[in-house]
């Protein structure tokens, strides 16, 4: 259950990172560690792969000067509305738990 | 004093030493065998490489060479596969993928070659054995011999086998006709046991004519270094059997 939350939640988190600018790799893995959604980057390149794989990611690659070419990411039309869906019922979700959370409150 | 091996990590040349390399080939290793059913898993690994190489080459700065430090650290960073196991982001559950996984390399993980090492006319009935996995061949020569004597047609049989069936010649063809998985550690093994089969003869050879060569110790002695050298064989196929090594210090 736990793992199911982290894992929609993380593929919404990326998607919404992605949906105001493009991004390479480590630097999505640095906003999700700054907030502690990720603690090993390894978890994130399957998820990245699966995104792409579904079509609501896709990269291109950028030369470095500092290395080899690196994978930059975006989001796809797709991906947008497929994030505003996420949103959505993420928003559905949130109200839903609070209220049942908050009545329980008040019943104590 | 260490060996250092040249090594191109996802687009990073790197110097590496070779406890270091090691360290880093294991990790790999697992990981792969860890996302191997996954789709687009050669595409995760070669991210995941990128990113090793990247994290090394900026951890070792300007130094040349990289050490076990760096890798470990590495390592940490991208997360042990202990770590990772958890983490199963495929739509099926993990079980099913994996049984279904395993059960279907074993059988499209065996091929059909001839064992020259256990022959007696062309090495057709050993082959067919470790092919259908018989423990000894000795059951499929009965058959052979039993059927060329009742209709004389298992002769010829053996005869076109002979000639179509491709001889084991390498390493990895004996993995393939024994239906194990061709990876570094299976090899390393198999190197290992021929050796091992390689200086018993020689040490048979020599134990019976010793008095005739004053130069016996000598030849014990490189024997003794050539075996030595595998060494390191031992540690990493200890796992073969046993699962993955998934435990941290595994790579520390």
């Amino acid at each position: 259950m736990k793992a199911q939350m982290r894992k929609g939640v993380l593929e919404m988190c990326i998607l919404s990172l992605l949906s105001s600018e493009e991004m390479y790799t480590s630097d999505i893995i640095d906003r999700l560690r700054e907030a502690r959604l990720v603690v090993v980057e390894g978890t994130l390149y399957p998820l990245l792969t699966r995104l792409k794989n579904a079509g609501l990611l896709e990269y291109y690659w950028q030369e470095s000067n500092s290395g080899p070419p690196r994978k930059y990411f975006k989001i796809t039309q797709d991906g947008d509305s497929f994030l505003k869906e996420l949103k959505d019922s993420w928003q559905e979700i949130n109200d839903a738990v609070s209220l049942t959370t908050q009545n329980k409150q008040v019943h104590e | 004093m260490n060996k250092t091996i040249n090594i191109n990590l996802g687009g990073y040349a790197l110097i590496i030493d070779e406890d270091a390399f090691e360290t880093a080939n294991r990790y790999l290793m697992t990981l792969s065998r860890h996302f191997g059913n996954d789709e687009g898993s050669s595409e995760i690994m070669q991210d995941i490489e990128t990113r090793m190489g990247e994290l090394i080459n900026r951890k070792k700065g300007t130094r040349i060479i990289v050490n076990k430090l760096d890798v470990v650290e590495a390592i940490s960073v991208l997360g042990t596969p202990e770590e990772l196991k958890d983490i199963d982001f495929s739509e099926s559950t993990t079980e099913s993928k994996r049984a279904g996984g395993s059960s279907f390399q074993i059988k499209t993980g065996k091929r059909l070659y001839r064992d020259k090492d256990d022959k007696i006319v062309g090495g057709v009935c050993s082959g067919l054995a470790a092919y259908f996995g018989i423990q000894d061949a000795i059951w499929v020569r009965i058959v052979f011999v039993v059927l060329a004597l009742v209709f004389g047609s298992s002769f010829i049989i053996y005869l076109v086998m002979w000639a179509i069936i491709p001889p084991a010649k390498t390493v990895s063809d004996r993995l393939e006709m024994m239906g194990e998985p061709t990876n570094v550690n299976n090899i390393a093994k198999m190197i290992k046991d021929e050796l091992d089969q390689m200086s018993d003869k020689i040490h048979d050879k020599f134990g019976k004519k010793g008095k005739h060569y004053k130069d016996q110790s000598k030849d014990d002695d490189s024997d003794q270094i050539l075996t030595s050298g595998w060494s390191w064989d031992c540690r990493s196929s200890r796992h073969k059997d046993t699962k993955a090594p998934f435990n941290k210090k595994d790579f520390v």
